[in-house]
């Protein structure tokens, strides 16, 4: 982490059981404003659990979850999306019977809240929608419905949305699952060149989407850390090829 | 269709809808028909302020009849017991009690969903029957509210059957504009994404549990409204306007119509209100069962047409097109 650069997301001691199950044992980082940071780790790691907690869909057990300073470990998923969290699921979660314009409008439009009556949503808000679906590579399909789109279009529909949030941090669960290689690249592509501003916190199983997004790695093992650091050092950390990066080769 | 054209026709619609007794008198010297029409708008209000729940926010309430009872007894025991008929007065209290109860249940019900949502609103209505049943003392228990007043605007007498059916056609345009507006608007968008994903729509940041409160004690008012003018129309008010059937008849209405539209509500109105009160005269006194056939009905339209009558008229249209 770059020396004195302030933590956007801060997390202490995190702890998550599922009954005798625990998920998180105790799990502490700290990402900086504009940090890009990968989670890896083998699966049952935790990683989705971390995630699901930092979104505010599940409570930790025990703990302290921060947004640029701010304690949010008790606030509800609404309230810490309107902080500027904004989470892309691990599968897809989108409004099937909506168009893909609609589902992006549904975001841009919570900024300015839903009690609004009698007047028809603002042209500037699918023009708005328009332009992320342009961005993330979806021009020509706004109006076609969630259900008739592709696996791959709709993960591009998922970020899509996430971003029409204007987010401060970006959650991204497995963004590439299930992609075509064509489809990865292009989802990647697509992260790397978004608003160096922007906070990135990644999960992600595909070794060449982390190398190439993140700034830092962080390697979970049975819900801890066990691994912190840039992606060269992680990469040559003994401890972490024999819990993760190694397994494939030694399998093999 | 142009929307000025298309506007020119649904205010002339409108209009002739409103003044139905006074163009219709030639040909319908029994009334029959007028009032046939004005109990079928009520029903149409209160099925359309149900649709608000069950089909644009996916909140199938079966216990929607507990505020239209509310404002039928609101509207009559407040006229009693103030000793006026003027109709702000009434339909004022009919409203605001109607939205305290809607808002009193909502808190307790919005949180939970599907079959939960059903049974609460179920339990929490037939709790209401029950002290609308019992509370003799005010709500006349058993025997009903009788002698219910016909409404007074300032100097306007609106008791004749006439104005009584005028002042319903009004307050069908209205609600039928209130509810449009609202569907086409952030608000109504924000319930359809509430109904196909809730999770996902608080994490865009909606607060979606007081959406959806907002939302029943909105549907709530406005059955309260409806009950209303069924007091005034009938001048009565009986403990089962607040009970089960009632709110099963609404549910009804609006499946068969056709959920999640303007329309739906509305035809589905339509065709209950014949088959209640149309069917049965055409029909040998032994065989007057409307109530099963609106069950047949029902089951046919569940398991055959979901989308209910708009639907079905939809479809048909889209194949004489493809044609």
């Amino acid at each position: 982490m770059a020396a004195g650069a302030r933590a956007v997301i801060e997390v202490r001691e995190l702890r998550r059981a599922f009954g005798g199950v625990v998920a998180l044992d105790g799990v502490s980082l700290k990402i900086s404003e504009g940090e890009r940071r990968a989670i890896i780790g083998p699966n049952g790691a935790g990683k989705t659990t971390l995630i699901n907690i930092l979104a505010g869909e599940i409570p930790p057990t025990a703990g302290v979850v921060r947004l640029a300073g701010q304690d949010i470990t008790r606030l509800r998923s609404w309230q810490r999306a309107r902080l500027g969290l904004a989470h892309v699921y691990q599968r897809t979660e989108l409004f099937s019977p909506l168009s893909a314009r609609e589902n992006v409008a549904l975001a841009v439009g919570a900024r300015r809240g839903p009690y609004r009556v009698f007047r028809a949503p603002p042209r500037s808000e699918y023009a708005e929608a328009d332009a992320m679906l342009e961005r993330v590579g979806l021009a020509g399909r706004e109006a076609v419905l969630v259900r008739a789109l592709s696996h791959g279009e709709r993960r591009q529909l998922e970020l899509a949305v996430a971003l029409a949030q204007r987010p401060r941090v970006l959650l991204l669960d497995e963004p590439t699952a299930g992609m075509s290689p064509v489809e990865t690249a292009r989802i990647t592509e697509l992260v790397a060149g978004l608003d160096r501003a922007l906070t990135i916190l990644i999960v992600e199983h595909d070794m060449d989407v982390v190398f190439r997004l993140a700034d830092r790695v962080t390697v979970l093992h049975e819900g801890r850390v066990i691994a912190d650091g840039t992606a060269a050092e992680v990469r040559g950390d003994v401890r972490v090829h024999d819990v993760y990066l190694g397994k494939a080769v030694t399998v093999a | 269709m142009r929307p000025l054209a298309r506007w020119t026709l649904v205010a002339l619609a409108a209009a002739a809808l409103v003044t139905f007794p006074y163009w219709s008198a030639p040909w319908e010297s029994t009334r029959f028909a007028t009032t046939l029409l004005r109990d079928g708008l009520i029903l149409a209000i209160f099925a359309l302020s149900l649709d608000l729940l069950v089909g644009r926010a996916g909140m199938p309430s079966l216990g929607h009849a507990a505020f239209f009872g509310a404002g039928a007894y609101a509207a009559g025991i407040a006229g009693q017991r103030l000793g006026t008929d003027q109709l702000p007065v009434t339909l004022g209290a009919a409203a605001l009690v109607a939205a305290l109860l809607a808002l009193v249940i909502g808190v307790l019900v919005v949180r939970s969903e599907g079959i939960f949502f059903l049974m609460l609103t179920l339990a929490l209505a037939q709790i209401v029957f029950a002290i609308a049943f019992q509370w003799t003392a005010v709500t006349g228990g058993s025997n009903g509210l009788s002698g219910v007043g016909r409404p007074m605007l300032a100097t306007l007498d609106l008791s004749s059957p006439d104005l009584m059916y005028v002042l319903v056609a009004i307050a069908f345009v209205l609600s039928a504009i209130v509810v449009w507006g609202l569907a086409r608007s952030p608000y109504g968008r924000a319930l359809v994404g509430v109904r196909e994903n809730e999770r996902r729509m608080r994490a865009l940041g909606y607060d979606t549990a007081r959406l959806r409160l907002s939302a029943f004690v909105l549907a709530g008012t406005i059955a309260g409204i409806a009950g209303a003018l069924s007091a005034y129309s009938t001048r009565f008010v009986s403990a089962q306007d607040a009970g089960l059937g009632n709110s099963v008849r609404a549910f009804v209405t609006v499946l068969v119509g056709g959920a999640g539209t303007l329309a739906g509500p509305i035809a589905g109105s339509a065709l209950v209100s014949l088959i209640e009160r149309v069917v049965p005269s055409l029909l040998p006194v032994e065989l007057r069962i409307s109530e099963a056939i609106l069950g047949l009905m029902f089951i046919a339209f569940v398991l055959f047409a979901r989308q209910g009558m708009v639907g079905l008229g939809r479809s048909a249209w889209l194949r004489v097109r493809a044609r």
